[in-house]
């Protein structure tokens, strides 16, 4: 690969590399280390095994780094490469990820989505240990455009690198006309379980996002299906939600963006407000089979306001909340744990159920009401979400 | 060589002194009385106030080699030490032995002074810089000595450390030398950090720039034990007292390690009506303290005590009626001096009730749960809070050693990866505070228990918190990093770690190279 012009790339915040590459005769490589000599041998390793795969063998690098690991630096210099002229394809080689990542099942918890923004080193090398069961590498609203580029191989290289243990691990791409082709190209390297889908007004933009997906699974050897999450937030998005829910087997679950639904209608970002929207988003996952994720809860100091807010989300039927920081993870999923009273209901409609058809019965009734089978399925769904909490549930059901 | 208690080669005598290794925390029986200083008199009528810090310097008779003391109050901003140590050049004065309770970046300067052989010993915390000098090597004719709060009160009470002239910075004085922090253009917070150095040194010189009528209240280093009082126009910069770590973090990860680590002690059960607690000054300490304080507000329960040092947010509690009193030794903000000024339930104490092993009691040893930090730790719970993993020295002990001595949980908050550098190491580059002080390391990948105490381990996994080996911690942070080289160490001794009784706990050595 020939470089055509002078390139840089990343930044000197902590844990982030500022990689410079300039064409040259012969390789040198320039390094000027945060941690001094403890880690210089190893990054100037992770540098020539990046320039051996492209096959540069003119180019004088610089890195000035500030405790980046050894993934970051190499998603620095492969856009700093790239932007030197160095093309497309020489960059979509499938590599191994480090960890093994299988497959997501279709149904699992999904209480939390954790938005992280997709170009910043600093939040990212710690990512994997933030724990929320989805987490959403960001493209789209956190990434200036003119770093766009930099996000998509920062995020692969963080999926290909990064241990996420029973964290799903999503990546938000951009709409598809505005870069998001570009984004699925890059990022399915590093085998996400899902792309969400931004801004999504017609099935029609699923539909296409699906082939897309199916036609890299294939190029690239993915032995799984990749999930798509819609994100609602405009009113077209939420009058076609029904549509959109059902536009694709990959949907697993709706999620509902509050702030651009809220700018666009011209409404209040009051629960009244947005109850209508957020109605009609839980009503057209179900129908179609899937799963629910309530918006972002903005304001990260106001515990008390964000667990009120999850509660009459799970009210409404959403199986999730969107995070924006780690903190707000674990008050989300206690607030959407099912409750004492809650569960022991479960358990009395499920056993009374079982008794009715060991008996024989048709009808059954518990505390004086009626169980039909809404209400037994409804119940059964409390005693999952507990059992699946590791909440002792009893041998109900 | 032989081996101390937690493992480290230690060296029979340095410098031609006895070295006693570390035996264990409380393994040390003191013997013997304490240290006294020269008996003196002064007649009715006979002032103490000096024109200038010179003429102070020749009538206490300061000469080669001896051993002049300073407090550390303004942190950063102090001014006194460089004063001194410049005028003592001036006069031709050297080899002198520097015993300040802490040195910070301000005093890069000294460096130059060591190197001209001004100073040529110091026994004392070095943050930044003058550490990193010294860990390079070969300047100082003998190793320096690192003590904690309550080791450096130790020292000077029992005679290990005689000191000749005590150089007190006071915001503010009276001509008879009654002085204190609290008050003053310059007020920086307490000044009790150098109530020993009066008691027994030598000589005593107050340092003012705020001289006010007789008597100047509240007396925290008294009349009875200064020899001369010295008026400068500046003696302290009070801005250089917040140095920049005394905000509540916001960095998630920082957070997520606070919030594990207030839980935990929640979930010990530690969190309770009467108890008392160390707030740390760090941002992870800061921000552990914020959740604990908004359980205690939940639960309505009130806190006895807090030791400082003392911060605007802890001044709230007190305000607020979270903790009934603070036992301060030390303001880390301008607005915490400002509030504790009047505060009825607000207490100047000195490092000798905070922290001193050769006492009937500390402070420290009230304290049901203390958050402290560290460069590093091990597998055997050892902490360093001295050196970086390079092996430079660049901070001191402070109270870390005298808080997890003395609290019923230690709890240290750590990241596990610092700047890519893995802070799990198998054995710390220098131990500062031996594991078996220390009850819970928590980092943001779960929480470490000492299997000292299976009692809090059961706790915390009741409580559904996440309780994990600093094995696998360490080995999930060196697959993302990777293995730092090391640092090669020399033969030769840079710095003594003493524990707080005054045996050696480890040694610091000069980095020759990389493995």
């Amino acid at each position: 690969m020939e470089l055509r012009g002078e390139a840089i790339c990343g930044s000197e915040e902590r844990s982030d590399a500022l990689v410079r590459v300039r064409p040259a005769r012969s390789l040198t490589v320039r390094i000027s280390s945060k941690t001094g000599p403890m880690y210089e041998d190893r990054i100037r390793e992770v540098i020539a095994e990046a320039l051996r795969e492209l096959g540069v063998s003119g180019a004088e690098v610089e890195v000035r780094e500030q405790g980046a690991y050894d993934h970051v630096i190499r998603a620095r210099l492969l856009c700093a490469l790239q932007r030197a002229g160095g093309g497309r394809e020489p960059f979509l080689r499938p590599r191994p990820i480090a960890c093994a990542r299988g497959g997501s099942p279709r149904v699992r918890l999904r209480r939390s989505r954790l938005y992280v923004p997709g170009n910043n080193a600093r939040v990212l090398a710690f990512v994997d240990t933030f724990a929320p069961d989805c987490v959403v590498l960001d493209l789209e609203d956190s990434v200036p455009p003119g770093e766009k580029d930099a996000a998509r191989f920062l995020v692969r290289e963080v999926l290909t690198a990064m241990d996420f243990g029973d964290t799903e691990v999503w990546v938000r791409i951009n709409p598809l006309p505005r870069g998001g082709l570009e984004d699925l190209e890059v990022v399915l390297l590093g085998r996400p379980h899902g792309v969400c889908l931004p801004k999504v007004e017609s099935p029609a933009e699923v539909a296409e996002l699906a082939g897309l997906l199916y036609e890299l699974e294939g190029r690239y050897g993915i032995p799984w299906m990749v999930w798509i999450m819609p994100v609602i937030e405009s009113p077209k998005g939420v009058l076609a939600a029904p549509e959109i829910a059902a536009a694709s087997e990959r949907v697993t679950c709706l999620a509902f963006g509050a702030e651009d639904y809220a700018a666009e209608t011209g409404c209040e970002r009051s629960w009244e407000a947005l109850l209508w929207a957020r109605s009609r988003i839980v009503a057209a996952a179900a129908a179609a089979g899937i799963q629910a994720s309530d918006t972002v809860f903005p304001d990260i100091e106001d515990e008390e306001g964000l667990i009120e807010e999850t509660r009459r989300a799970k009210a409404l039927g959403f199986d999730g909340k969107g995070a924006i920081h780690p903190l707000q993870i674990e008050p989300i999923h206690r607030a959407l744990a099912p409750a004492p009273e809650e569960l022991e209901w479960a358990r009395g409609v499920v056993a009374a159920a079982g008794e009715a058809e060991r008996k024989g019965l048709g009808a059954v009734a518990y505390r004086g009401k009626m169980v039909d089978r809404p209400v037994l399925l409804r119940a059964k769904r409390i005693l999952e979400m507990a059992r699946a909490l590791g909440m002792e549930v009893g041998d109900a059901a | 060589m032989p081996r101390n208690a937690v493992g480290r080669e230690i060296p029979g005598e340095v410098g031609g002194r006895p070295v006693r290794p570390f035996q264990g925390a409380f393994a040390t029986v003191p013997e013997g009385r304490k240290a006294a200083p020269p008996l003196k008199t002064l007649r009715p009528g006979e002032g103490k106030v000096l024109p200038s810090l010179e003429e102070a310097i020749r009538r206490v008779g300061l000469s080669d080699g001896m051993t002049i003391s300073f407090h550390h109050a303004f942190r950063d901003g102090d001014l006194l030490v460089l004063r001194v140590v410049e005028t003592c050049a001036r006069l031709g004065i050297k080899d002198l032995r520097l015993f300040p309770t802490a040195l910070f970046p301000c005093h890069e300067p000294l460096i130059r002074y060591i190197e001209e052989g001004v100073v040529t010993r110091i026994e004392g915390s070095m943050n930044g810089p003058v550490g990193a000098f010294v860990s390079r090597g070969g300047k100082l004719r003998e190793p320096a000595v690192l003590r904690s709060h309550g080791g450096r009160w130790r020292a000077i009470e029992c005679g290990e450390v005689h000191i000749d002239v005590a150089f007190i910075a006071a915001p503010t004085a009276d001509p008879y030398g009654n002085a204190n922090g609290m008050w003053g253009p310059s007020a920086c917070g307490p000044i009790s950090f150098a109530v020993a150095d009066s008691w027994y040194a030598d000589h005593v010189v107050v340092v003012t720039d705020n001289l006010v009528p007789y008597p100047a209240l509240p007396i925290e280093i008294e009349q009875g034990y200064v020899d001369h009082v010295v008026t400068v126009d500046r003696v302290g910069d009070p801005g250089g007292i917040a140095t920049g770590t005394l905000r509540i973090t916001r960095s998630p990860t920082q957070l997520r390690i606070a919030k594990l680590a207030a839980d935990a002690v929640i979930a010990a059960g530690l969190v309770r009506e009467g108890m008392g607690f160390q707030a740390g000054a760090g941002g992870i300490s800061l921000a552990a303290t914020d959740f604990i304080a908004k359980e205690m507000a939940r639960r309505g329960v009130r806190a006895a005590f807090a030791i400082g040092g003392v911060t605007m947010y802890l001044a709230d509690m007190l305000k607020e009626g979270l903790v009934g009193a603070i036992l301060d030794g030390q303001a880390f903000d301008a607005r915490a001096v400002e509030f504790l000024r009047e505060h009825p339930r607000h207490q100047i104490i000195t490092p000798g009730f905070y922290a001193d092993y050769n006492s009937r009691g500390c402070a420290t040893y009230m304290l049901d749960f203390a958050f402290l930090g560290g460069t590093e730790v091990d597998l055997d719970f050892n902490v360093n809070v001295n050196t970086h993993s390079d092996g430079q020295l660049l901070h001191g002990i402070g109270g870390h050693q005298d808080v997890a001595a003395g609290a019923k949980v230690t709890v240290i908050t750590i990241p596990t990866i610092r700047g890519r550098i893995p802070t799990i190491r198998e054995s710390v580059t220098t131990v500062t505070t031996p594991g078996e002080v220390v009850d819970l390391i928590v980092t943001e990948r779960g929480i470490a228990v000492n299997p000292r105490r299976p009692d809090l381990a059961e706790d915390l996994r009741r409580a559904g918190l996440p309780v994990r080996s600093l094995e696998e911690m360490r080995a999930e942070a060196e697959r993302l990093v990777g293995v730092a080289k090391k640092p090669v160490f020399g033969d030769e001794i840079v710095a003594l770690i003493q524990w707080r009784d005054g045996t050696v706990i480890d040694v610091v050595r000069k980095v020759v190279g990389w493995e």
